[in-house]
């Protein structure tokens, strides 16, 4: 599967970078939620806001922090996707 | 004619444009209101607030009608990221989300929030693993991509019949809420609602596909968002002061906790009094609103969340949509903005669920039975409340307090006593919601019958044209819809989480590993969808036929058991039987490659290229 051809090199290159950055993004998005989760009842003993912590966690914070998340991972991608096209070029 | 040539620039004007559907609706309101304060009858503001906006959809469908193939199927590959981003929240959250899921948070609180949360996660999940791929691949559906994925025509025959238990549910669903709010607020029995419903959705669709399902989505998402965050605002302002609702109910909490505990509605213990997601007959709310897992157990909770988010990835209406942008990183932008617009919404939601609760239980709790006011007894007239003593004790207890779980929202300006115009303001954006999330609800499922099924049966290429086909698919899919909703009046809450549970299992596998992993073969992706459907149908028939699974809670669990047995057989399968061709990997490279042109469209150029060689070649006789 794997040769010297620079162009594949790049491609495989560009694939395992993609690879990564999905498995991060989605697993650090999903322990949190998780983590939230069981950890509900003990966080809801901390006020944020007059709202219970883990109350405001579930409906507000975890949600923002997928925004964010998603947004970082599609300026990341656009990055690494736009660096393939020019080393492609040659 | 080829793909090519076409300018791929969107109109310029269309941030005007819709600026201005924005400002003429919010103008209308605040005029509506003016007239309300003059005296001018409730019917006549009613009519003009709720079909003004329908002949306005109905216009801009007219506007943007196209029989052009690649616009009916993917508005021709030019919308912007953010006006689809506006059409995929308008499709995920929908009438559903609007009316079910807020009724779902006034009664559980906290343990809905699984639900919102889950579809967040879901779109983010799409976002990562599908959207920008699908894009590269091109396809028109669903599918067409497995089937061109895979080069497998009974692959892409059994896809298309596979979703139709996903898109039809929750198109039906969909119809159901629409048709509620018109019989609620226009002349017009349920069941003439539904038909009107049924065949505007069905007008929208044919008008121009894919290319009228965006541009009044774009405006159907508008006026929603408008409807949804004008009243809660004004609310908001009135309760707390400050027009930032989503901050501002946390305050609110501590009160309504204690005219809970005055009303008598105490923490309760999963599967004992409490429904654990409540169906859409009047019912007491007796689960304390920020109680955690008092109705859904923690397992639970995380099935709850883990199924959405995996049906919200994986739901065909949603990837339909990731052709339609100029390119993968475009598309990639596009389903960030549309998660944006989603997590507006999740955030806004148990604000609604928990001013409506607040106001309702404070004022029941610190009146006699005697003496209720008078937006109860509105509320009342309107279905959606029945407060009474009946136990003739001087105090309405929450057991006696039944309120309708798709009425929630239209609650809420009763009962802070704003005019009446702002009840038919969340009305109609409820309504033009519900309607946007039909119409590509019903685009998605008619597009893939006519495209996957009809015209790969019948062979004879020029029996009905590509367009006429989707037409006919239009009609009979709304018809069916139509049928649903008359005969077996779904619960849409109900309707759309088995739906997350089907679209779960039979496709968020077969895209996984098709997109992910190169050695896929076609027959480990349609054992991976197979195995994926074929555990949930098993649930769903016997839940139905011993009438086992009251909750609709199984039916997740099986969703979720479908995700893990469909990846374990598309992977056996794969490893052990006939190995992916040549071709295939060809096709995996191609697509995981995001440069160029989409490689469907490249096929049809090199197929039109090599037509008019032959038709040079050979000259007409």
């Amino acid at each position: 599967m794997a040769s010297d051809a620079p162009e594949t090199s790049a491609r495989d290159r560009h694939q395992l970078r993609t690879l990564i950055y999905a498995i991060t993004v989605l697993l650090v998005v999903l322990g949190m939620v998780l983590a939230t989760v069981i950890a509900a009842r003990p966080l809801n003993a901390y006020p944020f806001l007059f709202f219970p912590l883990g109350f405001y966690l579930l409906a507000q914070g975890l949600v923002v922090l997928i925004v964010a998340a998603t947004f970082w991972f599609a300026r990341a991608q656009e990055r690494i996707d736009i660096e393939r096209g020019e080393s492609e070029e040659y | 004619m080829s793909a090519s040539t076409r300018l791929r620039t969107p109109n310029p004007h269309l941030g005007a444009y819709f600026g201005i559907v924005t400002s003429a609706f919010l103008s209308l309101v605040i005029l509506l209101a003016m007239f309300e304060q003059l005296g001018f009858g409730r019917a006549g503001l009613t009519y003009a607030l709720m079909l003004l906006p329908l002949a306005f959809y109905v216009a801009i469908a007219v506007g943007a009608r196209s029989n052009d193939v690649e616009d009916f199927f993917v508005c021709g590959r030019r919308v912007p990221a953010v006006y689809n981003g506006f059409v995929l929240a308008a499709t995920a959250v929908g009438g559903i989300g609007f009316f079910s899921y807020t009724g779902a948070l006034f009664f559980l609180g906290f343990d809905a929030l699984a639900i919102g949360l889950g579809l967040t996660f879901g779109m983010l999940v799409a976002t990562v693993l599908f959207a920008p791929y699908l894009h590269k691949a091109g396809a028109y559906t669903l599918a067409s991509f497995l089937g061109q994925r895979f080069r497998s025509r009974p692959l892409r025959m059994a896809a298309s019949a596979l979703q139709l238990p996903v898109t039809g549910l929750l198109l039906a669903a969909e119809i159901k809420i629409a048709a509620m709010v018109a019989a609620m607020f226009l002349p017009v029995t349920y069941p003439i609602g539904a038909l009107l419903v049924a065949i505007l959705i069905a007008g929208i669709v044919i008008a121009g596909g894919m290319r009228t399902v965006t541009w009044t989505g774009s405006a159907e998402f508008l006026i929603g968002a408008a409807g949804l965050a004008v009243p809660l605002i004004i609310v908001s302002v009135l309760v707390t002061h400050i027009p930032a609702p989503q901050v501002t109910y946390g305050e609110r909490m501590t009160a309504l906790q204690r005219s809970e505990v005055t009303m008598g509605a105490l923490p309760s213990a999963p599967g004992r009094a409490v429904q654990p997601l409540p169906g859409d007959a009047a019912q007491a709310s007796t689960k304390p609103f920020a109680q955690p897992f008092g109705a859904l157990s923690k397992p639970d909770f995380i099935v709850l969340f883990l199924c959405v988010a995996l049906g919200t990835a994986a739901l065909p209406s949603l990837l339909v949509r990731s052709g339609v942008t100029r390119s993968a990183i475009e598309q990639r932008k596009s389903s960030a903005w549309g998660l944006l617009f989603v997590a507006l919404f999740v955030m806004t939601a148990p604000a609604l669920a928990a001013f409506a609760k607040a106001l309702i239980f404070d004022a029941l709790a610190q009146v006699s039975a005697l003496r209720l006011p008078r937006w109860i007894g509105e509320l009342a007239a309107m279905g959606i409340l029945d407060a009474r003593d009946l136990n003739s004790d001087g105090a309405v207890r929450a057991t006696e307090t039944l309120v309708a779980r798709d009425g929630v929202a239209l609650s809420l300006p009763v009962a802070t006593g704003l005019p009446y115009v702002g009840t038919v303001l969340v009305g109609a954006a409820g309504m033009a919601l519900a309607l946007a999330a039909a119409a590509s609800h019903l685009f998605t499922a008619a597009g893939s019958l006519s495209e996957d099924l009809y015209r790969l049966i019948d062979r004879r290429v020029t029996a009905l044209p590509r367009i006429i086909a989707a037409w006919a698919a239009v009609a009979a899919t709304a018809v069916l819809a139509l049928c649903t909703v008359w005969t077996a009046d779904p619960d849409p809450l109900h309707a759309a989480l088995d739906a997350f549970a089907f679209a779960a299992a039979t496709f968020f596998p077969v895209l996984l590993l098709g997109i992910w992993w190169r050695r896929t073969s076609s027959l480990g992706a349609l054992a991976a969808m197979g195995t994926g459907f074929a555990v949930v149908a098993v649930d769903v028939v016997v839940g139905g036929l011993f009438g086992l699974d009251e909750s609709g809670l199984a039916t997740l669990i099986a969703g979720l058991i479908g995700v893990v047995a469909g990846l374990g057989a598309g992977i056996a399968i794969s490893l052990f039987g006939p190995q992916a061709s040549a071709a295939e990997e060809a096709y995996f490279e191609d697509m995981r490659d995001p440069d160029g042109e989409t490689i469907y469209d490249r096929a049809q150029q090199r197929a039109a290229a090599a037509a008019a060689i032959e038709a040079a070649r050979v000259p007409p006789p």
